[in-house]
């Protein structure tokens, strides 16, 4: 299962042949569309399109459908910038520097320095998928549910620095994530909770619709309320400048870094690395009250992050046929209709099809930044679309989003509930990140701690006496006493951190 | 409630009960075989949690003897223009299942454009016409997704 020129340079061959060159782009295409349109996510983007690849060789239908997952990654800032809409829960970081840059004018420099940090982590990743999956793929097995539980708990404490100054809101708002994941169906003894006999609340309620009803609901009642006439009066240079580009060097080698190695453990999906890439790279920057306000670096940290894991979740379904997130179990459905089976035999026995697959998703990186940068002055100038016809437009594809989850009214109704949630809580200076961060984790978190416990027999010593756990829990122990000290020293009234200083 | 204080207070007492109630939910909550893990724990740590953390809101804020920062309410007519919004968007997924995506996209579109630039009804009808148009295309014809066609297009 090591690494072979050979392989790689036949791999590039096969890549390079007009037929899979067509499928990459395709794939590319419809992978950008499928990031752009909020609510089609890249699982249900090829699942619809999984079926229609039947009639193409397995290489070329891998190689489309791969295309499409990374293209749904570069495609899903889009909207996060222009309209603060985060079609997946991994755009969110995006929205918070995104979209004030996009109201400052400054939409087609967030929109370029995404597709470039989304390049540049990508191909970095791809690097690392290359030369070093199978021994990356041994470390990923070395993670158990103490890990997994000590690596959220970790995340959730990055609470504390997206809370600003406002550190009991940010808790608070977490809770309230918690307990909103918490309404449904225990996920390991299936007990009913919170769900006050009513059967809609049974099936639990969806992040999505917790997600865009706080940031996209919530921001058209504000602009609404305020008689906006369009997000943005100008759009300036669509392009980054080098200024721009080299200050967000350090910030896409760093996310690379992170959204890499966390992406290869299974369960670690990218809303949670880009988060704790956003939270690096305002902990090591010099000017870190710029993050909330519109930092370039803000933007391409959590892109860089989210292609970096998109493309380490490639190293455990090839090495072992372990689906890192739901978009990489339809991947791997996919394999298997093919009659390819993901493991270890899959790099011996069908070693042309692996490394095409590879070499193809290099050439589908430069396909993808040369396809979305020209476009960035497209997407930019939704932002001077007057906002009478931009806000019922983006409560459109809110409802389509929300409503495509489950097919489901209920969905919509939470959305429009946490719009409201989320139109108050801005105004009491509640920050909304925290909310959605544990609102997606809350459940892997809580099957990590169950399993857990039943390793150790109940004992919660086990997250101290493994040595990845006891570092992760170690740092959120500190995380979380560095915020209990600020907090004690702060005399000033609880303000979230993206409200105006 | 024009400043932050005394709203911080009310949420915070808000948040209180709200933690009391879901401490009571949690102690309904029906357990099997014992477990690791109690189907009870996390609810109740989480009742617990938003309870202190709204008594330490309430309290902070009741301490606080600085500038009281001042929260940025609409005024009236921002008030009506929200709530009316709110309406039509109520209303928009009230009708979708009934009428249709394609449809209820179009009468959506349609009034809220209206409502929000009064004088533009013929704008408000070419877009909403094609939003209903898309929805209908894209999304249940090109993409075979499961949305309500309307009687419009069924049969």
């Amino acid at each position: 299962m090591g690494f072979s020129w050979d392989f790689l340079f036949h791999g590039f061959a096969t890549a390079f042949s007009l037929q899979n060159l067509l499928w990459a782009l395709v794939g590319c295409f419809i992978g950008t569309l499928v990031g752009v349109l909020p609510g089609i996510g890249p699982a249900s983007g090829i699942a619809i399109l999984l079926p229609m690849t039947t009639v193409l060789p397995p290489t070329s239908a891998i190689i489309m459908m791969a295309a499409i997952y990374y293209g749904a990654m570069y495609g899903g800032s889009t909207t996060a910038i222009v309209v603060n809409i985060p079609g997946e829960a991994s755009s969110v970081p995006t929205c918070i520097d995104g979209y004030e840059m996009a109201k400052q004018g400054r939409a087609g420099p967030a929109l370029a320095i995404s597709a470039i940090s989304s390049f540049f982590a990508g191909t970095l990743g791809l690097v690392g998928l290359t030369f070093f999956a199978p021994l990356l793929a041994n470390f990923a097995v070395v993670f158990g549910p103490p890990e997994y539980f000590a690596l959220m708990f970790m995340a959730l404490t990055l609470i504390i620095s997206l809370s600003g100054r406002a550190l009991l809101k940010g808790v608070i708002s977490m809770a309230l994530g918690l307990m909103t994941s918490l309404i449904g169906q225990d996920p390991l003894t299936g007990a009913t909770r919170l769900t006050f006999g009513s059967p809609k609340l049974l099936a639990g309620i969806d992040f999505i619709s917790v997600i865009v009803g706080l940031f996209a609901i919530s921001e058209v009642m504000i602009n609404v309320e305020q008689r906006i006439t369009t997000i943005s009066q100008k759009i300036g240079n669509w392009m980054p400048t080098w200024a721009d580009i080299k200050q967000c060097l350090g910030t896409m080698l760093r996310c690379t870094g992170v959204g890499f190695f966390l992406g290869l453990l299974p369960g670690v999906t990218p809303s949670v690395t880009t988060f704790v890439a956003y939270d690096l790279e305002k902990r090591v920057s010099k000017h870190p009250e710029r993050f909330g306000h519109g930092a370039i670096e803000g933007v391409a940290a959590p892109e860089g992050a989210n292609n970096a894991t998109s493309t380490a979740g490639f190293v455990p379904l090839f090495s072992f046929g372990l689906p890192t997130a739901p978009s990489m179990a339809v991947l791997l459905g996919g394999l298997m209709m093919y009659g390819l089976q993901p493991g270890p035999m899959l790099f011996k026995q069908n070693p042309e099809f692996v490394w095409a697959v590879i070499a193809s998703m290099y050439i589908g990186n430069v396909m993808l930044l040369v396809l979305n940068l020209p476009l960035v002055g497209m997407w930019a100038k939704i932002c001077v679309i007057p906002f009478y016809i931009l806000g019922p437009l983006i409560v459109f594809f809110s409802v389509l989003g929300t409503y495509s989850i489950r097919f489901l009214a209920f969905d919509v109704w939470m959305m429009l509930i946490f719009g409201v949630i989320g139109y108050f809580m801005r105004k009491l200076g509640f920050p909304v990140a925290p909310m959605v961060l544990a609102t997606v984790i809350a459940q892997m978190m809580e099957t990590s701690l169950g399993q857990s416990l039943l390793i150790s027999q109940g004992s919660p010593l086990i997250f101290f006496t493994r040595p990845i756990s006891a570092v992760f829990m170690a740092l959120a122990i500190l995380s979380i006493g560095r915020g209990i000290w600020i907090q004690v020293r702060s005399k000033a009234p609880e303000v979230a951190i993206d409200e105006p200083d | 409630m024009k400043t932050l204080r005394p709203v911080d207070i009310a949420v915070g007492c808000f948040l209180a009960l709200l933690g009391l109630f879901i401490l009571y939910a949690s102690s309904m909550i029906r357990v099997g075989v014992a477990r690791a893990l109690s189907p009870r724990t996390i609810p109740s740590a989480i009742g617990f949690l938003i309870l202190f953390c709204g008594i330490g809101l309430a309290v902070k804020s009741w301490r606080f003897r600085g500038e009281d920062p001042k929260i940025n309410w609409p005024d009236r007519e921002g008030i009506r223009i929200i709530l009316v919004s709110l309406i039509i968007l109520a209303f928009y997924i009230v009708l979708i299942n009934p009428l249709g995506l394609p449809l209820g996209t179009f009468l959506y579109v349609t009034f809220s454009i209206w409502y929000l630039k009064r004088s533009k009804w013929v704008t408000a009808i070419v877009i909403g016409l094609i939003f209903g148009i898309v929805s209908y295309y894209v999304f249940i014809r090109l993409l075979g997704l499961s949305f309500p066609e309307g009687f419009l297009f069924e049969g």
